[in-house]
Formats: structure tokens, C-alpha cells, sequence
């Protein structure tokens, strides 16, 4: 389990995290999202033990993290902007990988290696971008961590290898109860595999809640009426409406049974109700001021 | 068994409780026939296991499976499939906007009428478990 209570963390006077909580259950897949400099790898940093937390607390079950070598070695995580030793080969990196975390194993490195066709030999400095994250990734996952913390990982890979390394994540959660933070700008990859979700936003954690949940609790709907009578949507917190000629498109935040009893009361013509996708609520939740953003949109 | 679509508006949660439903009433899963375990679902569909076993909890309150601990997780027999009036209204508006449609497109009540008995007809087999 990690849990971060009430994180704060300036760097020379600007507030990048404040009174920040979270919450990563053991065993789930855990996505952070958040605008550009939101705070995301400051969080995951502070979760790593990399950074030192100016106030609050970073506990992975109960202890903190920072400097913690029992902890850390427990953690596997692959950073966006990725770092091996200059001269060093994939060989090389993995028998300085094994030397440090105990749990390493070499059966799994050495069929990892197999499927992700790299060379071992060669340096990794020479590899492409993308085969130094599968590197990365190779290495990190033949650790076996208990926890995996990966920043932007599937930037930059192609959709075969993608899909090659959520099987291996998802195999571990679901054979070993590994636990998964994962931040990414990918929306509609992080829909598909996590189960829950918080939205980070200026240094603060403005939503962290089941994924599920959070989509059951926000709809968009279309409706016409054919005789509107007074405020048809009484009742109910409408986050944006646009009017179609008579169709009214709205994005609704309650729940489902009460959007269906309220607008039913006025027996509409059409109700059509759509469940909104990660990257809509993304936008709702943290662009909702912002209407230029919305008319391109919408 | 069955693929998940990741660009389809349903949840993969939703997905796989009415793809299991599905399985189930036409048969393709029979009463007592044994689910794979979340693990092996998780792996076969690459979906995070929490879904799979929040599925597979959902489908349980709403009486299609069974899970006995140790063992696994079960297909329910139809018999102790309790009538859920939630999922009956549910069916109901479905009904009601092909409904709808039918009369739109110039269907007369009482064609729509006997096509409903037509179709009631087509499952006569279907012998009445008590409810």
C-alpha cells in the first residue's frame, strides 16, 4: 500500500506539491493524470524516495520511503527520462541490476531479453529511444518488484511492444498482487488497464477515486422536449450545455437514476444517456473555465 | 471467450458483465460450468484482475454465477436466477423504443402486437421455472 498524507514541496519558493494525499491500494493498477506541470513526477518522485518531502509523509506500508534500502529494494521504476551508465551494455546493466535488488530473477531476464529481441552485446547508449525504454523495462521487471512506479512509460513505444508490456504488468498484478502507479497523458491507455484514477492538478489531488465510480457519476445525455416547460433540468448540476436546435446536449454530474428521473418527468422525445470517457472528464474537470477549449471540443 | 472492444463507450467492466450475461443466456455457458479464474481472464484478456473480480462479484448479486470458495466461480442455474425488477424495468424501456421505432416507420399496433406473440411463440420451449 502507498500512502502520501499531506506532501508539500517547494523548490525555491514555488509550491510544486501542497497538502497532496494519496492513496494506492495493494494489488491495483493506479493511474495519475494531470495538466503539464501539474506536479506528476514530483509525486512519483517523492514515492521513489528520490525526494525528500518538505512536510508530510510518503509511507509504503506504514514506513517512509526516503532512504529506506529495505523499501527500495522492493520498488522497480522507470523514470521519463531514462538513465544507464555511459559504457554499459544490456548484459552488464543486468548483473549490476542483480547485485542490488535481491529478488532478481535471471530466468525471466534471459526470456524477456528473448521476446523483446535486444542485444545484449551492444551499448545501450547506442540503442533507440524506444528500445532504451523496452531495456528499461526488461530490467526492471525481472526485479520483481512489489511495486511498480513507471512515469510516462509506454511514450515513444510501438503499439506490438505496448500491448507486450501491459501483459506483463497485468500478469504480475494478477499472479503476485504487484501494485502499479502509473502517470501518463495516454487517457485512453490508462482507461483500459487501471482501476483507479486521480487527477492531479496544480500540486493538488482534485479527484482520486475508483475509475468506475467516477465514470458512474458523470454523464453526458442528449435530450429534446416537445413541449419544454420551464427549467426541464431543475435539479440537476449541469456542467455544460449546448442546444442543437432543439436537441440539448449536456454533461451532467449525478447519478444515473436521478438524471433519468428528473429529465423523464418532462416525457422527452429523444434521451439518449453516454457514459463520458476518461479524457472527457479530464477536460470537464480541469478545463471547465476554459471555453475555448470546449468550443473546439464540442 | 470473448474480446473486449477498448473503443466502445462501455466500461470494460460493463463489457465484461454482459459479455459473460450473453455467454450464459444462449447457452454457450451451461448451469455448473466453470469460469476461469480472475487470473487466467485477466491474463487471457490483458485486463487489470480488479475488473475482472469486480465483474464477476456483479454478476454474482445479480444471480447468474456462484462462487464456492477454494473452487471457483460458477455458472448459476436459471432456477435460482431470482427476477431482478431493476433489470426487468431496464429491458422494459429497451422494448419500448423498438417500440417506438415500429411505430415510426409506419408499423400498426396491431402488427406489433402479433409480432410480439410471433416471438413469444419462437420460445414456447422454454419451460417456466417457477417464477
Amino acid at each position: 500500500m502507498i500512502k502520501v498524507i499531506n506532501l508539500d514541496k517547494s523548490f525555491d519558493g514555488f509550491k510544486a506539491l501542497s497538502d497532496l494525499n494519496l492513496n494506492v491500494k495493494k494489488g491495483s493498477i493506479y493511474g495519475l493524470v494531470g495538466t503539464n506541470g501539474a506536479g506528476k513526477t514530483t509525486l512519483i518522485k517523492h514515492v521513489t524516495g528520490i525526494l525528500k518531502p518538505d512536510r508530510g509523509e510518503v509511507l509504503i506500508e506504514g514506513s517512509p520511503v526516503f532512504e529506506s534500502i529495505p523499501i527500495k529494494e522492493r520498488i522497480g521504476y522507470i523514470p521519463d527520462d531514462l538513465y544507464f551508465f555511459s559504457s554499459y551494455n544490456l548484459k552488464e546493466s543486468a548483473k549490476f541490476y542483480r547485485s542490488i535488488y535481491p529478488n532478481w530473477n535471471q530466468q525471466r531476464y534471459e526470456h524477456m531479453v528473448k521476446q523483446f529481441e535486444l542485444n545484449e552485446k551492444r551499448k545501450l547508449s547506442k540503442f533507440s529511444k524506444g528500445m532504451q525504454k523496452q531495456a528499461a523495462f526488461v530490467l526492471t521487471m525481472s526485479s520483481m518488484p512489489d511495486y511498480l512506479i513507471l512515469d510516462e512509460p509506454i511514450d515513444g513505444l510501438d503499439p506490438i511492444i505496448r500491448k507486450l508490456v501491459w501483459k506483463y504488468i497485468v500478469e504480475d498484478v494478477a499472479e503476485r498482487e504487484m501494485t502499479v502507479l502509473v502517470s501518463s497523458h495516454n487517457l485512453r491507455e490508462l482507461e483500459g488497464i487501471c482501476d483507479s484514477i486521480g487527477i492531479l492538478s496544480r500540486g493538488k489531488m482534485m479527484i482520486e477515486r475508483d475509475l468506475d465510480e467516477l465514470k458512474s457519476d458523470i454523464h453526458k445525455i442528449q435530450v429534446a422536449f416537445k413541449n419544454p416547460a420551464g427549467d426541464p433540468y431543475q435539479g440537476l448540476n449541469v456542467l455544460h450545455k449546448e442546444s442543437r436546435g432543439t436537441v440539448d446536449l449536456l454533461i451532467i454530474r449525478n447519478r444515473k437514476d436521478v438524471v433519468e428521473s428528473v429529465i423523464n418527468k418532462n416525457h422527452p422525445v429523444i434521451f439518449d444517456m453516454l457514459p463520458l470517457s476518461l479524457e472527457e472528464i479530464f477536460i470537464y474537470e480541469l478545463g471547465g473555465g476554459d471555453h475555448e477549449i470546449e468550443s473546439i471540443i464540442f | 471467450m470473448f474480446q473486449i472492444d477498448l473503443k466502445s463507450r462501455k466500461s470494460i467492466y460493463e463489457q465484461i458483465v454482459d459479455n459473460i450475461k450473453e455467454l450464459i443466456i444462449t447457452g454457450m455457458l451451461k448451469a455448473e460450468d466453470k469460469l476461469p479464474s480472475v487470473r487466467e481472464l485477466s491474463k487471457t484478456l490483458t485486463v487489470n484482475p480488479n475488473t475482472i473480480q469486480k465483474a464477476y462479484r456483479e454478476l454474482e448479486h445479480q444471480g447468474f454465477l456462484y462462487t464456492v470458495s477454494g473452487l471457483g466461480t460458477f455458472v448459476a442455474s436459471p432456477a435460482e436466477l431470482a427476477a431482478d425488477e431493476k433489470l426487468i424495468e431496464e429491458i422494459k424501456d429497451r422494448l419500448r423504443e423498438n417500440i417506438k421505432e415500429l411505430l415510426f416507420i409506419g408499423c400498426s399496433l396491431d402488427r406489433i402486437r402479433k409480432l410480439l406473440d410471433e416471438l413469444l411463440e419462437e420460445r414456447s420451449d422454454w419451460n417456466d421455472k417457477g417464477n
